[in-house]
């Protein structure tokens, strides 16, 4: 029974999620500007350093899994602002009143966040077709691809809740946001394999889940490898598994 | 009869040194109006959240119809309906969504969410409204709808803190006028915190004043203004001759605490008016005296407030006997 209440309340986060998107879709556009930027301007300019050892693929299809990766992820590591914001007005003291667990209120936020950053993604995927990006043409692997994205952003997303759960200001939050938005993307394989890193930046990459996330994007879409996609999956879901119930177990913090 | 509300010695101290709640004791009757007011920080915030289970006190019980609310509190939170001070709608979208969502969350069945929405759209009387986005709500209609929201399961208590702060009067009306109604067909039993006076004076069945952490007054609105001792009888003579006679016996009545007489005019000092008067015209009949009006001047539920609560800085510096709650003038 609690276990449905709980799947109920879940869904009904997701469906919040998906009615604000569809009232306001400009925020959507405008956060497609910057990775779209990245493509644009970054991967050509890089593109011609043939330094950067990328298995023969071009540079701008090497990066697009981990600019595709960054732009979702940016929009699920400040997620943990609306639950400031939600902080600050009544709602969170109000579902945490309303019947349900606050395992199912974390968890269904998190995932409401990455079924959001789906959304991104799917902005983003044909303008980087239109760029000429090569993607493989199987269904199932871009699906998987996009399962990745689902999985890793709902996982930042319980991260940007169990952080707000600690800052429980805006001030404070944002500043702790940026601080892990830039290590988080350049201690990872989204622009440059690791093996190019010093070997501290490479240890950190290899505690970074977004490195698996990105070695699975693009193993799925781009490259066609996918050798590494179990191990890659089992990674992220076992960040998954710790980050929400750590997220889950803190959330009642915010309201104190 | 079980109480909507029952609580026991109930401290809450925050960070091991501030004392939110200093052993609160408070019984609300079920389906009564009930209002707990008193000056900002005084603790109504903080015992509403105990009430509702949003944090546990330090120490203490309370019971919701039974219920222990400190170890049952997954029970109590499926039969109450809870209004923070705060928005608690969504403004990025419909007023009906906000419902739809809510319904979703409290775990209304499908089958009977349709019309759960729209029973609470139109106790509240928002249904021409449902579908516009609440940003552009004005705050009264906001105000209802999160009211709505709590509806939707019809719960047996309803929590209201600070219901109609911030609404103009008109838009005041009608959130109590909704509520009410409600509370009428369904019997809900209504708790909300506010220290607007003529919203409790009007609405509710109970008052309970609370001061630094502690109930230091509570019962009917009535009871508390009587409690005051303080209600004036002005009585306008027709003749000027007052015989020291009739003072005098008007003096000696039982419920008489004082009188002072100008010219015409004579000055009762009593407990209760309504018990009073009679004596009192009839004291004067006897005597041949008539009255050509009468004016009866009673404490208004500020005045109770004022002398409960009463200033904080006020009360420590020029009247210290107000501090142990007895009346200023007593």
């Amino acid at each position: 029974m609690t276990f449905f209440n709980s799947l109920r309340e879940m869904f009904a986060m997701i469906e919040l999620e998906l009615r604000r998107l569809r009232h306001d879709r400009t925020e959507i556009y405008t956060r497609a500007v910057q990775p779209i930027l990245w493509l644009t301007v970054y991967g050509t300019v890089m593109s011609h350093v043939r330094d950067i050892p990328t298995n023969g693929i071009p540079y701008i299809d090497y990066i697009t899994p981990g600019v595709l990766l960054q732009s979702t992820i940016f929009v699920s590591v400040f997620y943990g602002l609306t639950i400031v914001w939600e902080r600050e007005t009544g709602i969170l003291k109000r579902l945490l009143v309303a019947p349900a667990s606050r395992y199912a209120t974390v968890i269904g936020r998190a995932v409401a966040s990455g079924v959001r950053a789906v959304v991104q993604a799917l902005i983003i995927f044909p303008v980087a077709i239109l760029l000429g990006v090569k993607f493989i043409s199987n269904p199932t692997y871009i699906a998987a691809a996009f399962l990745m994205l689902f999985m890793i952003s709902g996982g930042f997303a319980a991260l940007s809740i169990f952080v707000a759960s600690l800052m429980k200001t805006r001030e404070r939050f944002m500043g702790i946001g940026q601080a892990m938005i830039m290590p988080l993307f350049f201690a990872s394989n989204a622009l440059y394999p690791i093996k190019l890193m010093p070997p501290i930046l490479q240890s950190i990459a290899f505690f970074n889940p977004l490195t698996y996330a990105v070695d699975a994007v693009r193993g799925l879409m781009i490259s066609g490898d996918v050798a590494n996609i179990p191990a890659d999956f089992l990674a992220v879901i076992v960040f998954d598994i710790l980050i929400f119930a750590v997220a889950s177990i803190s959330f009642r913090k915010i309201i104190e | 009869m079980v109480l909507a509300i029952d609580v026991r010695q109930i401290t809450k101290i925050y960070d091991g040194k501030i004392r939110a709640l200093d052993g609160v004791d408070l019984e609300v009757n079920a389906a009564d109006v009930f209002a707990l007011l008193g000056p900002n920080g005084s603790g109504k915030t903080t015992l509403m959240r105990i009430l509702t289970t949003q944090f546990r006190p330090t120490s203490g019980e309370a019971y919701s119809f039974g219920i222990d609310i400190i170890r049952n509190d997954a029970w109590v939170r499926k039969m109450i309906g809870y209004v923070p001070q705060e928005t608690s709608v969504w403004t990025d979208i419909s007023g009906f969504e906000n419902l739809l969502i809510y319904s979703k969350i409290y775990g209304v069945p499908s089958s009977r969410r349709k019309k759960s929405i729209s029973d609470a759209l139109q106790i509240m009387g928002l249904e021409e409204m449902a579908d516009g986005l609440v940003k552009k709500y004005s705050g009264g209609m906001v105000r209802r709808l999160e009211i709505a929201c709590a509806l939707l399961v019809k719960p047996k208590i309803l929590f209201l803190d600070e219901p109609t702060i911030g609404l103009d009067p008109s838009a005041r009306k009608a959130v109590w006028e909704n509520l009410i109604f409600f509370k009428n067909e369904y019997g809900t039993t209504i708790f909300f915190n506010t220290h607007y006076m003529d919203e409790a004076d009007l609405y509710s069945d109970h008052i309970a004043i609370i001061k630094r952490g502690k109930i230091v007054k509570s019962g009917t609105v009535n009871d508390l203004k009587h409690s005051l001792h303080s209600e004036v009888l002005l009585l306008d003579l027709k003749s000027h001759a007052l015989d020291e006679t009739a003072l005098t016996d008007i003096r000696a009545l039982d419920c008489v605490r004082d009188v002072v007489v100008s010219d015409s005019e004579l000055r009762v000092f009593i407990d209760d008016a309504d018990t009073a008067l009679p004596k009192i015209m009839e004291t004067l009949w006897r005597k041949g005296i008539s009255i050509k009006k009468i004016t009866t001047t009673r404490p208004t539920l500020d005045d109770v407030f004022l002398n409960y609560a009463g200033s904080i800085t006020a009360v420590r510096k020029h009247s210290p006997q107000n501090a142990k709650g007895a009346p200023a003038w007593d």
